[in-house]
């Protein structure tokens, strides 16, 4: 026993004085030339390569894990492609500097604000000039950092909190409101009862489910004809079904319910839904949506027929829909470059996020030498300069940023699951309902 | 205070003393030295972990006081340290508080949310007291989101870094010197607060309550006292910490963290004002290897052997501890300070 307590404390002392070497330990020079290469005999010099890093924190562990192993993948491959062929897209005739090689920078955050602090200077450190955040707490928590020290950021999470100024973060998909707003729309649009119909939030309980439920979204509702009756919040993982919510629903004669879930929160709820004939063809008319990342994809696999009518806004094509050519582009890169496929929905996703940071970098190299490049010129000659990137159909519309203006789409797609498939209803456009101070 | 071989005391205040022959205030001298000059040597990488390590220590300080003295386990520390945060965020915020103002008031308000949820601890102990604090913790984040209007709900609140006569503490040094002072007074005041009467007190309250009442120790009162005192020091720390952001929201606060501050204690030595800052230290850095070493692993075995990483190493080092050494790193401390203070004589 006492030589196993020694060998337990030999391997905290160890472990002690690790910890704090490795922690000071230098990253990678970013712009420094990666081959050493001797000379060719010809008098032409050759191309001294160079490495630029994108990606940021990733939230591996918690309720958003899957979803973001699958974003860090389409980041790992979309960074081989570009490295392997040096294009952007196979639909884009831009070119990336062939003596430029791509990496991708990541830390696990844990969806953890405290860790996202020490990663994002750490990922600083290491010469990452653009950042990207996986959660609305970490999006929250580096904010008012990004933007002290003007850090333009690609982001997984899409709370209106990302339109209020300082305004740093770019997203792919809209945020929460609007997508939900877009369901009330479709909602609306196939209403043929001639009383206003009621509507009522059922949404997580968290920061991203909660804010949807802010003044704006009532007024809006409103005003397009919805009597607003209340909110219900369930837990981001339920771990029992969420009956008396529902319950509540039925009783004050909501038709539809709307808020921001994940699947793991969205897939339960649907279930107990069904269980109480409450759906769209059940016993108790209602309709159920949610903006992604409840994406409807995802939430028709894992329930087939049983989630037939469930909503779903802001989300993607599914991966199997190869006619559109940026999910087409998405099957060949894991073809190239993947031996085991992800089949998750956030692929995709992660494709664009790394197509934009990769964008970002390439326009403002247009105007600044790679060596001189800082975080400031990619966000200014950079993420304010793209305009109409066209991403092949994964998202709704081409992208666009600027200053003031973060959401790069200006149209939100909703599907829904009809037969246990995800089928796109149409696109309904962006109404900016959340009005930032 | 144990002494060195040959070296002893020989008056009240001797006895008393934390810091007893010049070598400790060497040590002390040279540490603090050490620990002011880092901005000299360090990046604002390591300055970040390093002040995220401190707001730590002095959030630990409360709970050892709450826990490790009183024996009153409190999983609610989170929900203590977000009223302490919200509080500041407010005053300064919205009511244009200075920070120095609101910081003090922050502490307060914490101290006195930890009283209200400190009362049932008269009449329920261990498990259920458990659970009661588990319940502050959910009751006090559910208030702040429901104020919308005060507290910015789950949007949060943009909050203004602390300044003084022009100078704003915005760069990570300036926030690392803001940090250590407080957490180094937190630190001296914690050392001392057990050493009191009210110390005492808590101290036999935890080996024995009804001892402890037979010799006239009022439980009602110093249960509640150690509530104050463990929640003023998370609201300290909580204010510190959305200062540190700039930004408050709930989600700085989850209930996983009260756990690991639990954990830290468990690790450190409960019962310790060593332990709390040995445990701080040790899991925050033990998060740091494992939040680096996440990516490596990831490409050496498989792209979803970082997912959890932390959450298992952190478990790990827990159970760990529990088995082998549950008196944790103040203990072994302990013991290498005695061993060196009979050498070479060694008994």
């Amino acid at each position: 026993m006492t030589k196993i307590k020694w060998l337990f404390i030999a391997s905290i002392i160890v472990l002690l004085l690790a910890m704090p070497l490795l922690a000071a330990c230098p990253g990678e020079e970013t712009t420094t030339p990666a081959t050493t290469a001797p000379p060719p005999k010809t008098t032409a010099p050759p191309p001294v390569q160079k490495t630029l890093s994108i990606g940021g924190c990733f939230a591996l562990t918690g309720a958003y894990a899957e979803d973001m192993a699958a974003v860090l993948a389409g980041f790992e491959d979309y960074a081989a492609y570009v490295n392997e062929t040096h294009k952007l897209a196979p639909w884009r005739t831009e070119t990336f500097p062939e003596d430029i090689t791509l990496e991708v920078l990541w830390r696990d955050d844990e969806l953890n604000v405290e860790k996202v602090l020490s990663i994002y200077e750490e990922l600083k450190d290491k010469g990452l000039l653009v950042e990207r955040t996986s959660g609305s707490p970490q999006a929250l928590a580096l904010m008012n950092l990004l933007n002290e020290d003007r850090i333009g950021a690609t982001s997984s999470a899409v709370g209106p909190y990302l339109l209020s100024p300082p305004k740093t973060i770019f997203i792919q998909y809209p945020v929460y409101t609007d997508a939900t707003a877009a369901i009330a729309d479709w909602f609306l649009d196939n209403w043929k009862e001639t009383r206003a119909p009621r509507v009522a939030y059922l949404t997580a309980d968290n920061a991203m489910g909660k804010s949807v439920v802010i003044p704006e979204m009532d007024v809006y509702l409103e005003s397009i004809g919805f009597e607003v009756v209340g909110t219900q919040f369930v837990p981001l993982v339920p771990t029992s079904p969420p009956t008396t919510q529902l319950l509540w629903l039925k009783q004050n004669k909501v038709d539809l319910a709307l808020g921001v879930m994940i699947n793991p929160g969205a897939q339960p709820t649907y279930k107990e839904m069904v269980r109480l004939d409450m759906g769209p063809d059940l016993g108790y008319k209602i309709a159920f949506g949610t903006a992604s990342p409840g994406h409807a994809v995802v939430f028709a696999e894992a329930l087939g027929e049983v989630g037939d009518g469930y909503l779903c806004a802001g989300s993607y094509p599914p991966l199997s829909e190869v006619t559109v050519p940026g999910i087409q582009f998405c099957s060949d890169l894991q073809d190239s470059y993947r031996s085991d496929r992800v089949t998750h929905i956030m692929y995709p996703h992660g494709v664009v996020e790394a197509m934009v940071q990769v964008e970002a970098l390439r326009l403002a190299m247009q105007k600044v030498p790679i060596d001189e490049l800082t975080p400031v010129d990619v966000l200014e000659y950079g993420f304010y300069m793209i305009k109409n990137l066209e991403t092949g159909g994964i998202t709704s519309t081409p992208l666009t940023f600027g200053p003031g203006d973060v959401v790069g789409m200006d149209e939100v797609l909703v599907q829904q699951v009809q037969g246990g498939k995800a089928v796109a209803l149409g696109t309904w456009p962006l109404h900016n309902i959340y009005k930032h101070e | 205070m144990s002494l060195p071989s040959g070296t002893f005391n020989q008056g009240y205040g001797q006895d008393m003393a934390i810091f007893r022959t010049r070598t400790h205030w060497v040590m002390l001298i040279a540490f603090l030295i050490f620990l002011f000059a880092c901005p000299l040597f360090f990046g604002d990488r390591i300055l970040t972990v390093l002040t995220i390590i401190g707001i730590s220590v002095i959030s630990v300080h409360g709970l050892n006081i709450l826990t490790g003295y009183c024996n009153q386990i409190s999983m609610g520390h989170a929900g203590f340290m977000a009223v302490g945060a919200y509080t500041s965020a407010i005053l300064t915020a919205k009511l244009g508080f200075s920070f120095w103002a609101a910081l003090p008031c922050a502490a307060l308000a914490a101290g006195i949310v930890g009283i209200i949820f400190g009362l049932p601890s008269l009449r329920i102990k261990g498990f259920y007291l458990i659970m009661a604090t588990i319940a502050a913790h959910f009751i006090i984040i559910w208030v702040i989101l429901q104020l919308y209007g005060i507290t910015g709900g789950s949007d949060g609140l943009s909050v203004p870094r602390p300044e003084i006569g022009g100078f704003v503490f915005k760069s990570k040094s300036s926030y690392f010197y803001l940090v250590m002072i407080i957490a180094c007074l937190g630190t001296f005041l914690a050392k001392n607060i057990v050493r009191t009467r009210a110390g005492r007190a808590f101290i036999a309250i935890r080996d024995n309550e009804l001892a402890a009442e037979v010799m006239g120790v009022n439980l009602w009162s110093y249960k509640l006292v150690a509530f104050f005192i463990g929640c003023v020091y998370a609201g300290v720390a909580g204010s510190l910490l959305v200062h540190y952001v700039a930004f408050a929201t709930t989600d700085q606060f989850p209930f996983m963290n009260s756990v690991w501050y639990l954990g830290m204690l468990i690790v450190g030595g409960m019962g310790s004002t060593a332990g709390a800052i040995f445990g701080a230290v040790f899991l925050k850095l033990l998060d740091e290897l494992v939040t680096i070493f996440g990516p490596v692993l990831s490409a050496a075995v498989a792209p979803q052997a970082a997912a959890s990483l932390s959450l298992i190493m952190r478990g790990l080092v827990i159970i760990l501890f529990l088995i082998f050494e549950p008196r944790g790193l103040a203990h072994r401390w302990q013991m290498i300070k005695s061993y060196y203070r009979l050498w070479p004589f060694s008994h």
